[in-house]
């Protein structure tokens, strides 16, 4: 079986204010990306671009983006994405920059990076930490990064439901 | 997406995170992120974000569209800290969680899968097991679940053991009766479960044609046994005033025929039930007379009948000899076998074997009651009254149901089977003879007069030998005789029996001629099978196979014949000559044989020696195939006028309706299209309704005599024509004038039946208006005519077509149109969107329980189409029939042909105006009430045929039916003499017609 090859691009939208974070969208992104990839490479590299181009994943919260696009053309993507200076949603025009932090082959590999970045981001935050109420939120929120069992019986759950049907 | 495709797609993007933005969009992108869910998810984050105070402001709307969010106007390392903790939370779910399928199996990679994971959990990576685990004792639990847990309490070895077996056929035959030959049948032949008993219907080899030439060229074997034997006992005259009460000379001979009462002949009947004939009929029998005993007026009469039959025909003569009282059985006295067991030793002591067997009789004594194999029939239970006396009249009535085991042979060279596979009986010694024994044959054979007669019976059956075909001898002939075990002569090898007639030349040619001739002399017909004592005895001490074989293994040459023959082997029996085809002029005695009667038990002791003989064995197909090729009806298919005949009818319509629906619907046949009102099954009252009004109303200006005549008839049920005179003219007018056929008569000239006239057939039809006539019909060119075939009335177009081209195909039915298709094909819309419904409701409930309720299955949203909406009837269908009925002139159209349009009109209001009834709508079928029968089609029918093939012997086309007597004499009446008997037969899945020759035998 041969499968299309694809490459994850895992990036994270840096803006000046955090709350105009909440205005990012799958649709922005995508026309914002697609716009700097016609402006740096042309006609030839949007087309190519546009093959199987995808926004897979959007964290309006922490700014996080997932990008697809062909594992042969990445590089056009890739080299884009620095020009990038702006978003626009509905009008507003976001300053920004986008840090590309993992390329991945599948989504899981970016997922997994995910993971370990943002644990890490989580415990450098730690020791900065200036009241203790905030100390407090922070370590409760590094150990909630871990999965419990009750995840499992949880799942079971779901399967029983499915066999059911 | 396809439901379960859909489903898939869930249940693999389940654990996926979905992208958290702050407008719920549906916009999607690269057309794989389910926009649904991303709103869903999004609810569920936010309620994991903190409300900070009043930091969350309602943002300005531009463009006339919502901003619907909050933005928070600082940021905290809370909210931050937060965020990412969730993120990571659905991230590591994500990670953890393979997407594959979840089957544990599949989530390996392929390099890694080994053989019989799914069984040993041990085989799978550390991480799987788990999962794997679980859903293997899922799938255990499942099976259970389907299908019981098989007791196998013992092994095979034990199962197969002897006496187990036996218990394990017992239990088996307590449902139905297994014939005696039933485990070598079912060996061999496709069985069925019918009227009580388990039969052969086929063998399981390709043998149609083989059974046809060996019906018609050698000898074709099957065993009747099922056929019930009612016995009558009593003085000559009570029984005979009894049974006359049954029959009626109408049909032929009855039961005080001279030759029959003789006990010379076997003879057949209709029943009737009493004093009622020619209405309600119970079906036909064959019976038998005892012969005479010198001074004597007590008789015996055995009535064999067929099991469908059996209850009415007993109630019905209880009834009539007044046999109301039951005598209880007797429990059974411990039976001669003990006495046998203790005499086989005294007899042979040094036959006795001296270890083993004896272990194996303690060992049996030990168990208690050991297994003992039924003989007769296991369904009854002892204490059930088999016999009825009557006080006033004398007669005794006996049930011999499964008494006696009765083979058919049928064949012209049935009877060199019999005479090589059977010897008469050897005389015992004088010292056995002189000794006191519990066997028959000594004590029966030291009378002068018993071996005179059965040299005598002997000397008859060794004429046979020398008889060319079995149709030679007289119809019905009975034969008494005492034989040898058969098994004792059986040869090494299966032969075929082949006449030997240079042998027989010149030998005994007088005698042969007076058999030929005469038949058999009378008191050559007694035997002691009619003796119940000496049938007991006779199945009782019959030598198992068992003690035959070491008898043969003790043998000083190994193959040599065991002389002498065991005292066991004498076995009375009665050979009956079964005529074959009777009536008409082709193929005279098509299908003779004989039968046997002999005790029970005996049945495989016969059974192999005659397949040894080279015979051909059939089972209910073939007995059927043989009365169709015989022309003669076969019970109970072809009796519609019969109780049994009418079950029938039920079943067969329930057996072809469930084949019909077995199909997809695309594949049936639509029956309507093809203008067939009943493939299923025949309404004969209405056709013979139907016509009796044709008649009537046609009659009404020309001869106002009938009319007077069929008013003052009660409306009575149909029944068959089986008068022998009404037959006779019947056949008569069928030919036509220039026949040679007529001039082919043998025997004495009866008497020419008067012509065709118009008066000469109302008088017919003023007697019998509401009869049936059996007629067989042969087609004149192609065509195989089918079960339920239409027979209809050609018009004069179609004889004159037939009179330039002899070998045209026939008209055309047009085509019909199928008013109901629209009604059925709504009502099942109306069902399937209700089920669908249904579902929906089911599933949506069942995800509010599990997740919130959601608003998403909406359960009024599929009611737009509810049964209640069944489209009104838009127009009357265009009568199809109408145009080309005006087409016969000779049938002036009455009212009756009106109701063709106006039934089917009403039908299809009536199924719109219930739906409740549209349900029961199967496409392709017309719903009752059935409009018009007659007129439904462009040719009016006249019957339908019951039996229809290709028949072998004719080389063509043949079918067998009944038809409308009324209908038949309009149709004579109307063709001219010259080409008289000309019908149309149409097959209920074909617009073809074909012309057929229509012929009455009587």
């Amino acid at each position: 079986m041969v499968r299309f090859k694809s490459r994850y691009l895992l990036c994270e939208v840096c803006v000046e204010d955090r709350s105009s974070l909440l205005l990012l969208e799958e649709r922005t992104i995508y026309q914002a990306v697609k716009a700097a990839v016609a402006r740096a490479h042309g006609d030839y590299g949007s087309a190519l671009l546009i093959l199987s181009f995808a926004v897979k994943y959007v964290n309006a919260h922490t700014g996080v983006i997932l990008i697809r696009c062909r594992k042969s053309h990445y590089r056009i993507l890739w080299s884009a994405l620095p020009f990038m200076s702006c978003l626009e949603n509905r009008g507003q025009k976001v300053p920004c920059s986008i840090n590309c932090l993992h390329i991945g082959g599948t989504i899981r590999t970016c997922q997994k990076f995910l993971v370990k970045y943002s644990t890490q981001q989580l415990h450098r935050m730690l020791p900065h930490c200036t009241t203790e109420a905030e100390r407090d939120e922070v370590r409760r929120a590094v150990l909630s990064c871990s999965l419990e069992k009750e995840r499992d019986v949880e799942e079971e759950e779901a399967e029983e439901e499915w066999d059911d049907e | 997406m396809s439901g379960a495709k859909h489903r898939m797609r869930n249940k693999k993007m389940r654990d996926q995170p979905t992208s958290v933005t702050y407008s719920a969009s549906g916009w999607r992108n690269g057309g794989d992120t389910p926009a649904g869910r991303a709103s869903d998810f999004h609810h569920a984050k936010g309620q994991d974000l903190p409300q900070q105070g009043g930091g969350w402001v309602r943002g300005h709307q531009s463009g006339g569209s919502v901003y619907p969010k909050e933005l928070p106007k600082y940021i905290t390392s809370t909210y931050f800290a937060r965020a990412r903790s969730a993120e990571v939370k659905a991230m590591l779910k994500a990670v953890n969680k393979t997407t594959g399928s979840c089957h544990t199996a599949g989530a390996l990679p392929k390099h890694m899968r080994r053989r019989a994971m799914s069984h040993n959990t041990k085989r799978l990576p550390t991480r799987l097991r788990e999962g794997a685990q679980r859903m293997l004792e899922k799938s255990l639990q499942a099976a259970k679940k389907e299908k019981k847990e098989e007791s196998k309490a013992k092994s095979r070895k034990a199962r197969r053991r002897h006496g187990n077996l036996l218990l394990e056929f017992n239990r088996r035959q307590r449902k139905n009766i297994w014939l005696e030959t039933h485990i070598w049948h079912a060996k061999r032949f496709h069985m069925v479960k019918k009227w009580g008993y388990c039969l052969g219907v086929r063998p399981t080899l390709k043998c149609y044609r083989a059974c046809y030439r060996a019906m018609s060229s050698h000898c074709l074997l099957q065993d009747l046994s099922y056929y019930c034997c009612v016995e009558l006992q009593g003085p000559e005259e009570q029984l005979l005033s009894a049974l006359s009460r049954l029959t009626s000379k109408d049909t032929g001979p009855t039961f005080a025929a001279v030759q029959c009462l003789s006990g010379r002949r076997q003879g057949s009947v209709v029943l009737y039930r009493p004093d009622q004939y020619p209405a309600q009929p119970l079906g036909p029998v064959l019976f038998l007379w005892r012969p005479r005993s010198e001074g004597s007026t007590h008789r015996q009469l055995w009535i064999w009948g067929h099991p469908t039959l059996k209850q009415d025909l007993l109630s019905e003569l209880q009834a009539l000899c007044q046999c109301s009282e039951a005598v209880m059985p007797v429990p059974e006295p411990v039976p001669s076998p003990a006495v046998e067991a203790v005499a086989v030793p005294t007899k042979d002591p040094p036959q006795k074997p001296v270890t083993g067997r004896k272990r194996k009789r303690a060992e049996q004594d030990s168990d208690g009651q050991p297994a003992k194999k039924i003989l007769g029939d296991g369904t009854r239970s002892p204490t059930c009254p088999v016999t009825w006396k009557s006080p006033t009249t004398g007669i005794v009535i006996n049930d011999l149901t499964m008494e006696m085991v009765r083979y058919r042979l049928i064949g012209p060279l049935s009877h060199t089977v019999l005479t090589e596979a059977l010897s008469p009986a050897t005389d015992c010694e004088e010292a056995a003879k002189s000794g006191q024994s519990c066997f028959w044959w000594p004590e029966y054979s030291n009378q002068e007069q018993n071996m005179a007669l059965h040299r005598e019976q002997a000397d008859v059956f060794q004429l046979l030998k020398g008889v060319y075909s079995s149709t030679e001898i007289p119809a019905g002939s009975v034969l008494g005789l005492t034989v040898d075990d058969p098994r004792i002569t059986l040869p090494r090898r299966r032969v075929r029996a082949q006449p030997d007639l240079q042998q027989a030349i010149g030998v005994d040619e007088e005698k042969r001629r007076a058999l030929t001739l005469q038949g058999v002399p009378e008191h050559c017909c007694q035997s002691a099978l009619w003796d119940r004592s000496v049938r007991d005895n006779v199945t009782d001490n019959k030598l198992p196979e068992k003690e035959l074989n070491r008898m043969r293994s003790e043998l000083l040459v190994p193959g040599s014949q065991l002389t002498p023959t065991p005292l066991q082997g004498r076995v009375p029996m009665l050979l009956v000559h079964q005529p074959g085809k009777q009536l008409g002029q082709e193929m005279p005695s098509w299908g003779v044989g004989w039968d046997l009667l002999l005790p029970k038990g005996w049945g495989m002791a016969f059974w192999v020696p005659l397949v040894y003989r080279g015979v051909r064995v059939a089972g209910l197909q073939m007995s059927q195939k043989h009365s169709q090729h015989k022309g003669a009806p076969h019970f109970p298919h072809d009796y519609p006028d019969c109780p049994a005949g009418a079950r029938f009818q039920d079943e067969q319509q329930a057996e072809l309706m469930d084949k019909f629906t077995r199909r997809p619907p695309a594949k049936r046949t639509n029956y309507i299209k093809h203008g067939c009102l009943a493939p299923f099954r025949c309404p004969w009252q209405q056709l013979v309704e139907e016509w009796v009004e044709i008649v009537k109303e046609t009659g009404k200006g020309s001869d106002s005599r009938t009319e007077v005549e069929t008013a003052g008839a009660p409306p009575s049920r149909f029944s068959v024509l089986r008068s022998r005179k009404v037959l006779k003219q019947l056949s008569a007018w069928c030919r036509p004038s220039s026949s040679r056929g007529q001039r082919l008569q043998r025997g004495p000239q009866p008497p020419p039946p008067p012509p065709l006239s118009p008066a000469a057939a109302a008088a017919l039809r003023a007697s019998h208006g509401q009869g049936l006539a059996w007629a067989r019909f042969s087609l004149l060119a192609k065509g195989r005519p089918e079960l339920h075939a239409m027979v209809c009335a050609p018009t004069e177009e179609d004889l004159r077509l037939l009179s330039r081209d002899p070998q045209c195909a026939g008209p055309q039915e047009p085509r019909h149109t199928d008013h109901f298709r629209k009604h059925v094909k709504s009502a099942r819309k109306a069902r399937k969107s209700k089920r669908s419904d249904e579902k929906a409701e089911g599933a949506s409930a069942e995800k509010a329980t599990t997740k919130k309720p959601d608003a998403a299955s909406d359960p009024s949203s599929g009611s737009a189409d509810q049964p209640g909406s069944v489209p009104e009837v838009t127009s009357t269908p265009a009568s199809v029939s109408d145009g080309d009925s005006s087409a016969i002139p000779a049938l002036a159209w009455p009212p009756v042909a009106t109701p063709d349009q106006d039934p089917s009109a009403a039908a299809p209001a009536a199924a719109a105006a219930a739906p409740a009834e549209a349900e029961r709508l199967v496409l392709g079928l017309w719903p009752e009430p059935l409009p018009s029968v007659t007129s439904h089609c462009s040719r009016v029918t006249l019957g339908w045929v019951t039996q229809g093939d290709f028949s072998l012997t004719a080389g063509c086309g043949e079918a067998l039916g009944l038809v409308s007597l009324a209908g038949l004499l309009h149709v004579l009446l109307g063709q001219p003499p010259e080409r008289r008997g000309i019908v149309l037969l149409r097959n209920p899945s074909s617009l073809q017609y074909r012309f057929a020759k229509v012929t009455i035998e009587a």
